[in-house]
C-alpha cells in the first residue's frame, strides 16, 4: 500500500470510529440489564431484552413511527415536486431577474429555521391547523431551497443541446420535462429525496410546536416524552432510540447503492 | 431556382457585440449550402437563428416562402444535427430516432406500428439497423452521428441543419462521412445547411457556398465561382490550402494561387515572380515550395515528376495573366478583370 493510501485509510478510519462508536455503544447498552448499564466496558452478554420489553409497552412505537413516516414521505414528495418544477423553470426558461432569484434561494439556506418558527406557528394557529397532519407537513415545504439548488445544479450539468434537441423535435416544455428531464434527473432526485427524508425524519422542534397531542406526535417527540415519563431510566430509552432508527437504517441499506450512484453520476455526460 | 431559406436584414447582437449582420442571403431550395468561416464569424449564430433556437434582433427569416421569424423551432419544418449530437442518453437508438413522432405536436397521430416502420426505414437509410436497441453510450462517434441524422430526417423536414457534423469524427471517418452526407442529400432532396470551419470540407461538399467574416456575408455562390473569383482578399486567403499569395504591386494587391505557378520558360503575357527557396514540403502528389522575396514570402506547387529546387536556390515562376487576381490595396475588394 502506498503511503498516501495509508494516510487516507487512517483518516477515514478515525472518521468511521468517531461516527460509529457512540452508535455501537448505544446499541450494546440497550441490551444490558439495568445493573450493568452504567459500566461502559461491560460486555452486553448475556443479552437481555428487558429494555425492549419496557420500551415497547410504555411507548406507542407503531403510531409514532407511522406518523413520522407519513410526515417524512409527504414532506419529501412535496419538496421534490416543487423543487423539480422550480429548477426546471430556472434552467429552461429565460427568467427575469434570475440572479436575484438565485440570491434569494441561497439566502434562504442561511436563514436559521428557528427564526421562522414564530411566524410559522402564528400562521398555523390562524389556519386552525394545530394538531393536524396538514399543519405538521405543509409548513416544512419552506425548507425546499436546498432541493431547488441541488436539482438546478444537476440540470445545468446536462448538455444544453438536449433542451435544444427537444425543442427542434417539437416537444412542448411539459413533454421535455416529463420525457427528457425527469428520467435523467432521477438519480439526483433520489439523492436529494434521501437527504430531505432523513432531515425531516430527525426534525424535532416543528412537530413539537405543530402537533403537541400524542395522536399526531412523531418519533422524536415520543422519545422526548418517554424520557420525561421514565426519568433517568436509560436502558428503555436507548432501546426506544434504537427502534426509532430502524426505518432510516433500513432505507440506507436498501438504497445505499443508489445513493453512491447518485453522487457519482451527478456530472452526467 | 426558388429560395429555400432567405435571411432579410437579419441582425443578432449579444450585448454590444454584433454576432451576425446579414443584408440578404438566399439559399436555393434543395441545395446543400455550406456556411464557412473562421471561429467567431457568426456561422453557428446563423444556424441557431434559422432553427428558431434564437431569435433575431432585427429582420425576417423565410423558409420555403413562409415567414417563420415568429415560429418556434418545432413549427418550422426543419430539424438539426448538433455538433455534440445531443442524443437523449436515457433512450435507445430506436426511441431517439422516433422521439419526435410520439409527441403531441406531431400530425397525423401515428400508431406504434407506423412509428416503428418509419424508424426502421430511417435506420436502414443510415445503415444502423443493427443498433436500434443500444443506448447512445454504447455507440462510437460515427454511429452516434448516424443516429443523430436519422433522428433529424425522420419527420421528413424541408430543411436539415447540420452544425459542424464532421468535427467530432476522427480523420479516417471524416472522408467517409462526407460522401455519406452527399449520398443522403441526393436521396432526401431537402435543403441542407451545413456549418463548418474547414474550408476544404466546404469546397468539396457545397453546391452553394456562403463565406462569413465577422458576422457579415463576405461572399455567397457556387463554390467554384467563389474559389475562382474571390470577392475579397479575406475570401481569397480563407479558401484554398495553402492560401493564395498576395503581393502589393503598382498600388494594388496582386493574388495568385500556388498551383497556378508555371516553371520553365515564361508564356507570353505571364507575370513573373522571383525569390529564394526557403522550405520544400513533400505533399504526395508533388512538392510545395515556400520562397522568400523582398515583396514578401510566397509559395508555389511543384507538380509530381518535376524535381523540386533545393532550399537556398533562386527560383522564378510565371503566373498566366488569366490566373491573376487584382484587389484594391486599401479595401481588399476585388477589382474586375
Amino acid at each position: 500500500m502506498r503511503r498516501a493510501d495509508l494516510r487516507h485509510h487512517a483518516t477515514l478510519g478515525i472518521a468511521v470510529v468517531a461516527s460509529t462508536a457512540p452508535l455501537l455503544w448505544a446499541l450494546a447498552s440497550s441490551f444490558k440489564p439495568v445493573n450493568r448499564i452504567y459500566d461502559p466496558v461491560a460486555p452486553p452478554w448475556p443479552v437481555s431484552f428487558d429494555n425492549y420489553r419496557v420500551a415497547l409497552t410504555g411507548f406507542p412505537i407503531a403510531s409514532l413511527l407511522g406518523n413520522t413516516l407519513l410526515m417524512a414521505s409527504a414532506v419529501t414528495a412535496m419538496q421534490l415536486v416543487v423543487a423539480v418544477l422550480a429548477a426546471y423553470g430556472m434552467v429552461r426558461f429565460k427568467v427575469r431577474r434570475a440572479g436575484l432569484l438565485l440570491a434569494a434561494l441561497t439566502g434562504a439556506l442561511v436563514v436559521p429555521t428557528q427564526s421562522l418558527m414564530v411566524p410559522h406557528f402564528l400562521m398555523l394557529v390562524e389556519l386552525g391547523w394545530r394538531n393536524t397532519y396538514a399543519g405538521l407537513v405543509v409548513p416544512q415545504l419552506s425548507g425546499c431551497a436546498l432541493a431547488v439548488l441541488l436539482l438546478r445544479q444537476n440540470l445545468l450539468a446536462l448538455p444544453p443541446n438536449l433542451f435544444a434537441a427537444a425543442a427542434i423535435d417539437a416537444a412542448t416544455p411539459g413533454e421535455t420535462l416529463w420525457r427528457v428531464v425527469l428520467p435523467l434527473l432521477r438519480p439526483a432526485m433520489s439523492s436529494v429525496g434521501i437527504l430531505v427524508f432523513v432531515a425531516t425524519w430527525n426534525e424535532y422542534l416543528w412537530p413539537l410546536l405543530a402537533v403537541p397531542d400524542t395522536d399526531h406526535a412523531t418519533i422524536q417527540i415520543g422519545l422526548q416524552s418517554f424520557m420525561n415519563s421514565e426519568g433517568a431510566n436509560h436502558g428503555p430509552l436507548l432501546a426506544a432510540a434504537m427502534l426509532s432508527t430502524i426505518p432510516v437504517v433500513a432505507m440506507y441499506l436498501v438504497a445505499s447503492r443508489r445513493i453512491v450512484d447518485a453522487f457519482l453520476h451527478s456530472g452526467l455526460r | 431556382m426558388s429560395a429555400g431559406i432567405v435571411l432579410d436584414g437579419v441582425v443578432k447582437r449579444y450585448g454590444d457585440h454584433v454576432a451576425l449582420d446579414v443584408d440578404h442571403l438566399a439559399v436555393p431550395r434543395g441545395a446543400l449550402a455550406v456556411v464557412v468561416g473562421p471561429s467567431g464569424c457568426g456561422k453557428s449564430t446563423a444556424l441557431r437563428l434559422v432553427s428558431g433556437l434564437d431569435r433575431p434582433d432585427e429582420g425576417r427569416i423565410w423558409i420555403d416562402g413562409s415567414d417563420v421569424t415568429d415560429r418556434p423551432p418545432g413549427a418550422r419544418s426543419l430539424s438539426m444535427v448538433f455538433q455534440d449530437f445531443a442524443l437523449y442518453p436515457h433512450l435507445t437508438v430506436a426511441e431517439n430516432i422516433g422521439f419526435s413522432l410520439t409527441l403531441r405536436a406531431h400530425r397525423p397521430r401515428l400508431s406504434r406500428a407506423s412509428v416503428d416502420a418509419k424508424v426502421s426505414s430511417a435506420a436502414a437509410l443510415l445503415r444502423i439497423d443493427e443498433l436500434l436497441h443500444r443506448r447512445p453510450s454504447q455507440l462510437s462517434g460515427g454511429q452516434r452521428q448516424r443516429v443523430a441524422i436519422a433522428r433529424a430526417i425522420i419527420r421528413e423536414p424541408e430543411v436539415l441543419l447540420l452544425d459542424e457534423p464532421l468535427s467530432s469524427l476522427d480523420a479516417q471517418l471524416r472522408h467517409h462521412a462526407r460522401t455519406e452526407l452527399l449520398r443522403l442529400h441526393r436521396e432526401l432532396r431537402s435543403t441542407i445547411v451545413l456549418v463548418t470551419h474547414d474550408q476544404s470540407e466546404a469546397l468539396s461538399m457545397a453546391d452553394h457556398l456562403v463565406v462569413l467574416d465577422q458576422g457579415r456575408v463576405a461572399q455567397a455562390g457556387p463554390p467554384q465561382e467563389v474559389y475562382d473569383h474571390p470577392a475579397t482578399t479575406f475570401v481569397a486567403r480563407f479558401l484554398g490550402a495553402p492560401p493564395m499569395n498576395l503581393q502589393s504591386r503598382d498600388g494594388l494587391l496582386l493574388g495568385w494561387r500556388p498551383e497556378a505557378a508555371l516553371f520553365g520558360a515564361a508564356p507570353p503575357g505571364a507575370h513573373s515572380v522571383a525569390g529564394t527557396v526557403d522550405v520544400v514540403e513533400y505533399t504526395g502528389d508533388g512538392h510545395l515550395v515556400t520562397c522568400t522575396a523582398p515583396t514578401g514570402p510566397w509559395s508555389a506547387r511543384v507538380p509530381g515528376g518535376t524535381p523540386p529546387p533545393p532550399p537556398g536556390s533562386a527560383l522564378t515562376v510565371h503566373v498566366p495573366a488569366a490566373s491573376l487576381h487584382r484587389f484594391d490595396a486599401t479595401t481588399g475588394t476585388r477589382l474586375t478583370g
